[in-house]
């Protein structure tokens, strides 16, 4: 049993300097110190790291902080801020990650979060794409798929052996990771997902979904929309085992879900094609080739 | 008279004195704005022309009571503060500065940004040893009613590192300032033929440029007084200074005359650009401009005085 502060205490100093993902690192560096790199391929390695994408919206919110609009596109983010600017945070934050490539994602396979996290991201997008959101909101819903597991990453990393003690709970008992995250380690990654979006600054969405994925009907806030889209893209690549991030026995999803989006099941299996043949893609791109 | 503008220093990057520089002057940026009757100081940006102000000032100004002022940095680049430990006011325990300006992406304050310059290692006199009172105050975009009748405006412009414009108010008269900056583009529009091209961020990036250069416009519209960037010609630009932050001469009189901005004065000089290439750019381009707008444009020139 870990006293509670003490967590939170741990994870707050490794949130401050959290590295990239070792699944991306590689290509990362090569990118950003490419001094003829394309603002695509820029965009595209960033997008495919939580970690990265959440250390350049927060550069780009907490200079432009005062505005009333959350900025959430990654295009439009590497536009204002420049690409140099963009190639430096993207170089600082590899550079983490190559510190800490030794000993990290010691319980949770990081293909298999990689995964998971680029699957809830990409399909959130294709569901408001399928609910014609508007095609200026649809980055936001793959910035919230892609981060909504955040939290996992320092739990997995500094509380390492708790976690694999979590990760066998889950599947003894056929429990949900989150119920077996609090009671070995007294927070369980929604909790910690906020400490980092708040730290971040990404603002209230983000907060929300990440706070909110598995508290459904505790959510009494205004972005219901995003956040149940997330949930039902969360559902599916659990269902479709696209990817893994430690979630073997998720709680059912709350039917009024599907009710509320006006999805069916048969949407999110339409989806599953699309959704592999996207993460194929960014694995071919990831590989790097010099 | 509302506002005016006096210009000692108009230089961009590098102070560069010598005999081709004489006529629009070597300094780097430094603008007086003089408010109203009171003849209100507010000093922009303390590039090298600082250190001249500071002797006007001093002459002016002080013999009518303690030196009290607020100065608005642009952005902490070296050419706008390196007039800093010149500006002989500090130096007055009397004297009360208010130091404005953003501060970029790193951890540090603006005091230490620009009093890291009073170190030893660089300059005989301490920050902790200057007698004035000095406060520092980081800006983003908003609003600050500077009391008197007198507001100011920012705006985030597109530069290496956080940039602010500034826009003044006062007694229904507009001055405005958009330096360091160059256009936002859309990076992504690159040839379909390149492997990594992304069609729906040639879109968005379209769409992402094209709204903050109207924001930009918006910010300087139906200004009485726009001093704008145009450190390069559009060959310059073109040939290898994308991305350093410089508008060319076609952009900023195109911007300016669609904001329906009265007077436009040209700023931040290239370094190598020479007195003579100077006056024949602006002949040049007045000259195309003619008829076609009646927006007047002029040179920013070291000591010359505007009112508006």
């Amino acid at each position: 049993m870990q006293d509670k502060d003490r967590v939170l205490s741990i994870i707050q100093t490794y949130i401050a300097k959290m590295p990239s993902l070792p699944i991306t690192v590689s290509k990362i560096l090569q990118i950003a110190n490419d001094p003829k790199t394309s603002p695509s391929d820029l965009n595209q390695v960033i997008s495919l790291d939580p970690v990265l994408m959440g250390r350049v919206m927060k550069l780009i919110n907490s200079a432009y902080y005062s505005l009333n609009t959350q900025i959430t596109s990654l295009v439009r983010a590497i536009i204002m801020l420049g690409i140099n600017t963009v190639k430096n945070l993207a170089l600082s934050t590899a550079v983490l990650g190559q510190l800490a490539k030794k000993g990290s994602f010691q319980a949770l396979n990081i293909d298999g979060f990689w995964r998971h996290s680029l699957c809830v991201g990409v399909t959130a997008k294709l569901i408001a794409v399928k609910r014609k959101k508007d095609p200026k909101q649809l980055e936001e819903y793959f910035v919230a798929g892609l981060l909504h597991d955040i939290g996992k990453i320092p739990l997995n990393n500094k509380l390492s052996a708790e976690y694999v003690t979590a990760l066998s709970l889950t599947d003894k008992e056929h429990a949900p990771l989150y119920l077996l995250e609090e009671r070995t380690m007294e927070v369980n990654h929604c909790e910690v997902g906020r400490l980092i979006i708040k730290n971040w600054n990404l603002g209230p969405v983000m907060e929300d979904v990440v706070f909110f994925h598995h508290f459904l009907d505790a959510y009494p806030g205004a972005h219901r929309d995003i956040l149940l889209t997330v949930a039902a893209a969360n559902f599916f690549a659990n269902t479709y085992q696209i990817g893994f991030s430690g979630d073997r026995y998720p709680e059912k999803l709350p039917p009024y879900v599907f009710e509320e989006l006006g999805i069916t099941l048969d949407d999110l299996e339409a989806v599953e094609d699309k959704a592999n043949s996207e993460i194929d893609k960014a694995k071919i791109f990831l590989s790097v080739s010099q | 008279m509302a506002i005016r503008l006096t210009f000692w220093g108009v230089r961009g990057s590098i102070p560069v004195p010598g005999p081709t520089t004489v006529k629009y002057g070597g300094n780097t940026s430094c603008l007086e704005l003089r408010f109203g009757e009171e003849d209100r100081l507010i000093v922009i940006d303390l590039g090298s022309g600082v250190r001249e102000l500071a002797g006007h000032i001093m002459k002016k100004d002080l013999p009518r009571g303690p030196i009290k002022t607020k100065v608005f940095l642009t952005h902490t680049h070296f050419d706008h503060i390196m007039g800093f430990p010149f500006f002989t006011p500090i130096f007055i325990p009397t004297t009360e500065l208010d130091v404005y300006g953003p501060v970029s992406y790193e951890d540090d304050t603006l005091e230490k940004i620009v009093g890291e310059q009073l170190r030893y290692r660089y300059f005989p006199v301490r920050l902790e040893e200057l007698s004035a009172k000095i406060n520092y105050t980081p800006l983003k975009e908003g609003s600050l009613d500077l009391g008197g009748g007198l507001k100011v405006t920012t705006k985030y412009l597109n530069h290496p590192i956080l940039v602010l414009g500034y826009r003044f108010e006062y007694q229904g008269k507009v001055f405005c300032t958009a330096y360091d900056h160059e256009p936002y583009r859309n990076f992504f529009d690159i040839s379909p033929e390149d492997p990594s091209f992304d069609a729906a961020a040639v879109k968005e990036g379209e769409l992402a440029a094209r709204e903050e250069n109207e924001k930009v416009q918006k910010f300087f519209e139906g200004a009485d007084l726009l001093v704008h960037d145009t450190q390069y010609t559009i060959k310059e630009y073109y040939a290898g200074k994308i991305g350093w932050g410089h508008s060319y001469f076609g952009w900023a009189i195109g911007a300016a005359h669609k904001a329906k901005v009265k007077h436009l004065v040209l700023f931040h000089h290239e370094p190598l650009r020479t007195d003579r290439e100077l006056t024949a750019l602006h002949r040049a381009y007045v000259a195309a401009i003619k008829g076609k707008t009646n927006m007047k444009v002029t040179v920013a020139q070291e000591g010359t005085t505007i009112e508006v």
